[in-house]
């Protein structure tokens, strides 16, 4: 009898023939051994669900404490309610404030995952429709070419259709999540964060599908460090020419846009331009050849109004995630029609799928509905660029800026009642920026075009209806004008030879660190906070990486020789490179990086072992994330997933709405300890990183805090040296003042900054009773932490040799 | 007098508590009655009119100062006991008991708050005002819903003029 592998076979023309299928245990044997050959032995948690990892989240929070700052006393969830919470009461239900709040948290994040992971699925299956389920995944020079799909369910996928199970366990997943939010469900806090964790963990796992479908069949830039260099800003866009503005994160519907262009030799004749994550892909779509993209990417959520009232769209196309609700009314008072293209976002607009092209442009064209639904790709593909062609002659000088004697007319009208300012999200001034525009000075108008997020919270409540918003763009105009920068192509992962050449400096500390800059544009004092850092940390040899919308801002900086960042600093995993994961779902492969060091660099099992290869992200490699600007749902999945992997993150000071943050007491001596790995002793280590995830005031203060929780444990002299040189600098440049703790970081006199040591080993015994050997220059007694280069710091026990 | 009471109005609510508005006399008289007290100042006090007069309340009662966001530097050379830290962590330490403060002799009983966004300090203090007894006297020139009192919405002119009436209060 032949011997039957894993695989499919059939039997034809058999009839009354029973077949008993005895055991197939062997096949299985042998496929799983050859996983093991292939991935190495299974880790311990593959395919997690809510208590799978719940050990592991509660080892964080043992020393990231849940710090639980509501948005509002009350819970209005269900029909016993609304309850006062306040103070900690509880509700009809039972639950209390704590509860409550730490259940919003996980409403945002599983939120955030179901965003991306729906956003995967979609991807996903357009992709396998189109080019079939046995297309080899691509993602460049890497052996390791899922390490969130590895690291979380033990597989690793090798072809489009190896990547749907893996979805199909996220949404599993997801579902379960999603059930625990319904009333009388789960009553501790801590027990919805250890939920909160898991749902980030799913959406590194969704954005990772989502990406490596795309990047695989849809010709992107494969851990290329010189993918090319894209258009950026509001002022690149030439408004002669007709003009496509898409908005959103999946490029799916785009591409067949772009194909269409391409055949009929448009890509000259007309502009396409995008908003959010969509722009991003727009310009790695078909450019794995590195040839410079003729897509631009106009900037992020914050421009959506104002793109729109400047009249330049001919016709918008939308998406999914991150896309006005207004569009549709704003459009349509411009004679720009919008074109829904995905099942997310259908905006009431009539669905036209099944129908003509030519009569859908007749409707649009005569004002007969202001937009449509477009699923069909091939159809939208035609329709969007020949709607913006015969658009453009119709709604010449159409915008919604005011004239410079309408200007004048509208600024006189404001009483300064404060109200716009009372209702401003950033808190702006603006009632004395109109103010002074009464006076002809747009000045103090056009200081506020950066800060606003393009809101329109203040004509809302503007008594006199003044369109303070098109006030803001009239005043900046020429500003508008002059936005012009230059952002990398999205790279896609970073490669297994890159991790090879850098993970050592990383761990060391010789590379003082990786400084992560995601998210979105609600910043609080405007674009150039994430320019400012990030130029900050490349001047001084951190690695930066970058992605989604901060690394649109970032390029829209130039210094005094008009060179972006991009443009300063090469696109490699190496420090002092600035490199562009991409779009929003290219985050996981900035936590996949991190996976790759223990994998690649420190031969650690990655599959199904998320607690081992966190636990070894958290003691060892130096990466600090940071959404200044995070909004959305989507940014606290993204930090929570890599808060769970072991990775610190930064916020800008609005992400305090989040409601949940996880920050250490680093005065408790208690919470700063680990086992030695080599015999399961506890040893003592530094207060850092000092938190999973808080927030910052402002972005010098970010830029402290970032340098300071790059410190890891397994820093050697060197490392911790440079470490400590970049924060003390850092602290006394933006904060005037010498850190209060950099000598509870101090092991040996070799950890302290080369060019102060004598003036700090003389500090360390006058005020923190230090012995020193002044004839050597040597410590002689008083650091509470030794330093020994063969440590294996680690929380997890279990680890340990004679544990 | 400055009549630091009249404009409580909001955009949005925080829900069912808000702060007591309060007059710049009831606000001296809480702050001298405090028996740990500590002045939280964010990064927006560090335009010169306010910073000067941070500077003299912390003065005025011998004060510690909490400088959050980069307002440290704003306190450099000056007389006063001012410490860094950041905001979302204090807020999360003054739920603690057990904090030994920013020298080492334990939690406060009153912060008086200054030189925040409305948006940043009400997430901050819905800790404090949810998970302690820590009272929070808001002295910006914003009203603070989170804080237990607080002066209500100030022009700048007013809002100066209401903390040099604390500093002769004080």
């Amino acid at each position: 009898m032949s011997k039957l592998t894993t695989g499919s076979f059939s039997i034809e023309d058999l009839e009354s023939v029973q077949i008993t299928i005895n055991n197939i245990v062997g096949a299985a044997k042998e496929a799983a051994e050859e996983k093991v050959k292939e991935l190495g032995p299974m880790g311990p948690t593959p395919y997690p669900s809510i208590a799978t990892l719940r050990d592991w989240s509660f080892t964080l929070f043992d020393r990231y404490e849940p710090v639980y700052t509501p948005m509002c006393d009350q819970c209005c969830y269900c029909t016993f309610g609304p309850c006062n919470l306040e103070g900690n009461k509880r509700g009809a239900c039972g639950i209390d404030m704590k509860g409550q709040t730490a259940r919003e948290f996980f409403l945002r994040c599983i939120t955030g995952c179901a965003c991306h992971s729906a956003h995967g699925r979609h991807l996903l299956d357009h992709i396998i429709e189109l080019f079939g389920e046995d297309m080899p995944i691509n993602m460049g020079a890497s052996n390791v070419i899922a390490p969130n799909i590895q690291l979380v369910t033990g597989e690793q996928p090798k072809t489009l259709g190896d990547l749907k199970p893996i979805m199909e366990y996220v949404e599993e997943e997801l579902g379960q999540l999603l059930a625990t939010i319904h009333a009388g469900q789960e009553g501790a806090a801590i027990d919805y964060d250890n939920k909160s964790m898991l749902a980030g963990v799913l959406d590194h796992v969704g954005m990772e599908v989502s990406d490596i479908a795309q990047v695989t069949a849809l010709g992107f830039p494969k851990s290329d460090p010189e993918a090319p260099l894209v258009e950026v800003g509001m002022g690149t866009i030439d408004k002669s020419k007709p003009t496509i503005i898409a908005i959103g994160h999946n490029v799916a519907g785009v591409t067949y846009i772009m194909d269409y262009m391409e055949e009929h030799g448009l890509t000259d004749k007309m502009e396409i331009g995008g908003l959010c994550c969509t722009a991003f892909d727009m310009t790695r779509y078909k450019r794995e050849d590195r040839k410079a993209p003729y897509a631009k990417i106009v900037g992020t959520i914050s421009k959506e109004l104002k793109v729109v009232r400047s009249g330049i769209p001919d016709v918008i196309v939308l998406d999914e995630q991150c896309v006005r609700a207004d569009l549709v009314a704003e459009g349509q008072k411009l004679k720009i029609p919008i074109i829904a293209s995905n099942e997310k976002i259908m905006y009431g607009l009539p669905d036209r799928t099944n129908d003509d092209v030519d009569a859908i442009i007749e409707d649009l064209k005569t004002g007969k509905m202001p937009g449509c639904v477009m699923l069909d790709y091939d159809k939208l593909g035609e329709l969007v660029p020949r709607l913006a062609m015969e658009m453009a002659p119709l709604r010449e000088g159409i915008s919604a800026i005011p004239t410079d004697e309408e200007m004048v007319a509208l600024v006189s009208k404001c009483v300064e009642c404060g109200e716009c300012a009372l209702a401003c999200p950033e808190e702006l001034a603006i009632p004395a920026a109109i103010a002074v525009a009464k006076g002809g000075d747009y000045s103090a108008l056009e200081e506020l075009h950066d800060l606003c997020i393009g809101c329109r919270r203040c004509e809302q409540v503007c008594n006199k209806e003044i369109p303070i918003l098109s006030l803001i763009e009239k005043a900046s105009l020429k500003a508008i004008a002059e936005e012009k920068g230059l952002v990398r192509a999205g790279r896609g992962q970073v490669s297994d030879p890159e991790i090879r050449a850098e993970g050592l400096n990383l761990v060391m500390g010789t590379t003082p660190g990786v400084i992560a800059i995601i998210g979105c544009s609600n910043y609080p004092a405007g674009s150039r906070d994430v320019y400012n850092i990030a130029e900050e940390f490349l001047n001084r040899n951190y690695l930066v990486a970058v992605s989604g919308c901060s690394a649109m801002d970032i390029g829209m900086y130039k210094d005094a020789d008009g060179k972006t960042l991009y443009e300063r600093f090469p696109g490699r995993f190496e420090k002092g490179n600035i490199l562009n994961t991409g779009s929003c779902v290219s985050n996981s492969h900035i936590s996949g990086t991190a996976h790759k060091v223990a994998a690649i660099f420190a031969g650690r099992n990655l599959s199904g072992n998320l607690a081992e290869i966190a636990d070894y992200t958290l003691n060892r490699v130096g990466a600090v994330g940071l959404a200044w600007g995070a909004y959305s749902q989507k940014a606290a999945a993204i930090g929570t997933g890599c808060n769970m992997y072991g990775i610190p993150a930064v916020l800008g000071p609005h992400s305090g709405k989040y409601r949940r943050a996880l920050i250490a007491k680093t005065y408790d001596d208690s919470k700063w300890k680990v086992y030695e790995g080599r015999n399961g002793s506890e040893m003592d280590i530094p207060p850092a990183p000092e938190f999973l995830i808080t927030t910052a005031e402002t972005w010098q203060e970010a830029c402290v805090m970032m340098a300071k929780n790059c410190i890891r444990p397994s820093d050697n002299n060197m490392g911790r040296s440079i470490k400590l040189t970049h924060w003390i600098e850092l602290s006394e440049k933006y904060l005037g003042v010498m850190p209060e703790d950099w000598w509870k970081f101090v092991r040996h006199e070799a950890d302290l900054p080369l060019s102060k040591r004598e003036a700090l080993l003389k500090i360390l015994e006058a005020e923190h009773g230090f012995e020193i050997d002044w004839k050597k220059k040597k410590i002689i007694s008083g650091p509470k932490i030794k330093f020994d280069v063969s440590s294996q710091p680690t929380n997890l026990k279990r680890l340990c040799k004679e544990a | 007098m400055v009549d630091t009471t009249k404009n409580t109005k909001l955009f949005t609510s925080y829900g069912v508590k808000t702060s007591k508005a309060i007059t710049t006399e009831v606000a001296a008289k809480l702050i001298s009655k405090a028996k740990r007290p500590l002045l939280v100042v964010g990064t927006l006090a560090l335009s010169p009119e306010v910073l000067d007069r941070a500077v003299k309340i912390a003065q005025a009662k011998n004060i510690p100062i909490a400088a959050t966001g980069s307002s440290m530097h704003g306190f450099v050379g000056k007389d006063v006991n001012a410490k860094y830290i950041n905001a979302h962590a204090l807020g999360f330490y003054l739920t603690d008991p057990n904090w030994p403060g920013l020298d080492g002799n334990g939690n406060y009983d009153t912060i008086i708050i200054l030189g925040f966004k409305k948006y940043y300090i009400n997430q901050v203090l819905s800790a404090v005002k949810n998970f302690s007894d820590v009272k929070s006297i808001s002295i910006g020139k914003d009203y603070i819903q989170n804080a237990t009192m607080s002066f209500g919405n100030l022009s700048k002119e007013d809002h100066i003029a209401a903390l040099d009436e604390i500093i002769t209060l004080l």
